[in-house]
């Protein structure tokens, strides 16, 4: 619980600030998924059985408050969350270049999974729009947002470690 | 051991994530069909991150509001140039809309007469000259020969009588105004049918004179004069002017009136041409005007033609 409860309203700070202070640099109501970023570098600090679960944590935030369509958020921050914690045992988790591209193909890949949910209930959204209007801005905001938030998961982590 | 253990433990993970990724994939078709509803309801989450969302809301209005005072001052100068250009060509579009504007309305009053004056054919002109010494009675209008304007074509506003064409080009043609001294048009009170002959005043050329009226013929102060039609290049009836003051002539036996053209001649922008007139010019008068009168032998233009 005392693991938990910083990290509980760490996610909601990081996602008060995506929904209220990101929007005013957003294009076209676009702007960075810190949900994901906070994801991504925290399954490659901790690993994979807690990056699931800060996915869960992170997508069930997301879906219950923007109120899209419920669950998706959570299987695809969960999934990513997972996979990249796997990989975390392969690399060399100090490297700055790390975050930057695990965000980007972590980004294509929820979106790739948002596409895929919203295929099979029945909606056919225009591709060429949605990878240019949505899916380019988002890679560009997750990519300039990636390191400031992977410097403060590190941090955070450090900080719990120290304290413990 | 400890291997085994871990290896256990992994495949165990991935179980439970493979259950709750398929029990997620099962809930968002649910929820999307209205058969799953959350635990905790949206309303619920929403109601405990407002305060925070407003908070950071306000904090980035702060910060947005702060930036652009920033920006708006670090682009102070090159507003303050582009909005000065802006200024100088809305002057300059201002110009030419009150321009367009007043021609609207000069153009508007040609075509209403051009309407109401149905026994003429009119060709519509403009003025793009007067003789600079004598700018008063002379003027140069950009209609001529192509256009179907001859010499002695009575040239008229919606206001009344302007003069007469005494020179046509192929593009354009001098029109000698009923200021000129040299000119002369039969003329009738409106009101009392007195007849006489407006001529240019070399005094006043303002104001042309009513000449050659007996001095017992009534005409007073206020009369609207016309033309005449007599000497067939005016056509009868265009008002000319009204009378502002009668006077007796030095010789005795005749008067004259001066006449406040109907014509505002200082702003003479837009004329027509009277091209084709339908109806036929009237009988002259009775001998009482014989050698006085519209068909007078000295009458350059009015008279003689």
């Amino acid at each position: 619980m005392k693991i938990f409860a910083p990290w509980f309203l760490f996610v909601v700070l990081i996602y008060v600030v995506q929904s209220s202070l990101l929007p005013t640099i957003g294009f076209n109501g676009v702007s960075a998924d810190l949900m994901l970023l906070l994801t991504v570098s925290f399954s490659f600090l901790r690993g994979a059985k807690l990056g699931a679960m800060m996915g869960f944590l992170a997508g069930l935030l997301s879906d219950l408050a923007t109120g899209t369509f419920f669950g998706i958020g959570i299987f695809s921050k969960m999934l990513i969350g997972f996979f990249c914690g796997m990989f975390s045992k392969r690399v060399f988790k100090e490297q700055m270049l790390l975050p930057l591209i695990s965000v980007l193909i972590s980004t294509a890949a929820q979106d790739l999974m948002t596409l895929i949910f919203i295929f099979l209930l029945g909606y056919r959204p225009n591709i060429f729009y949605h990878l240019h209007q949505l899916l380019l801005p988002t890679l560009f905001f997750n990519t300039v947002f990636a390191l400031p938030v992977h410097y403060l998961v590190s941090k955070m982590c450090e900080w719990l470690r120290a304290k413990k | 051991m400890g291997k085994i253990k871990r290896d256990r433990d992994s495949a165990r993970t991935i179980w439970i994530l493979v259950g709750v990724a398929v029990t997620v994939f099962c809930i968002v078709f649910f929820s999307a069909r209205g058969r799953f509803a959350a635990p905790i309801s949206s309303e619920a989450v929403i109601t405990i991150l407002a305060p925070f969302q407003r908070a950071a809301s306000w904090l980035g209005d702060c910060v947005q509001n702060v930036t652009a005072n920033v920006w708006d001052i670090l682009t102070v100068h090159e507003q303050n140039k582009m909005l000065r250009n802006e200024v100088e060509q809305l002057r300059a579009q201002n110009v030419k809309a009150e321009e367009y504007a007043a021609e609207n309305v000069r153009l508007r009053e040609l075509l209403d007469y051009k309407n109401l004056a149905t026994q003429f054919d009119l060709v519509v002109a403009r003025v793009i000259g007067r003789e600079s010494s004598t700018w008063t009675r002379m003027i140069v209008v950009d209609r001529g020969t192509q256009h179907g304007v001859k010499k002695n074509m009575p040239v008229v506003t919606a206001r009344g009588l302007v003069g007469v064409v005494v020179d046509a080009g192929p593009i354009s043609s001098k029109v000698e105004l009923i200021l000129d001294p040299r000119s002369s048009a039969g003329a009738l009170d409106q009101r009392s049918r007195v007849a006489g002959l407006v001529k240019g005043n070399p005094d006043d050329a303002m104001v042309p004179k009513l000449v050659d009226v007996p001095r017992n013929d009534d005409i007073t102060e206020g009369d609207i004069i016309v033309t005449s039609g007599f000497g067939g290049i005016y056509p009868k009836g265009i008002i000319i002017g009204k009378v502002r003051l009668v006077k007796n002539d030095s010789g005795g036996l005749l008067q004259y009136a001066l006449i406040e053209p109907a014509v505002d001649f200082r702003r003479l922008e837009d004329v027509s041409i009277i091209v084709n007139s339908r109806e036929a010019p009237p009988e002259p008068l009775p001998k009482r005007n014989n050698g006085l009168g519209a068909g007078a032998p000295n009458n350059k233009s009015g008279g003689a033609k």
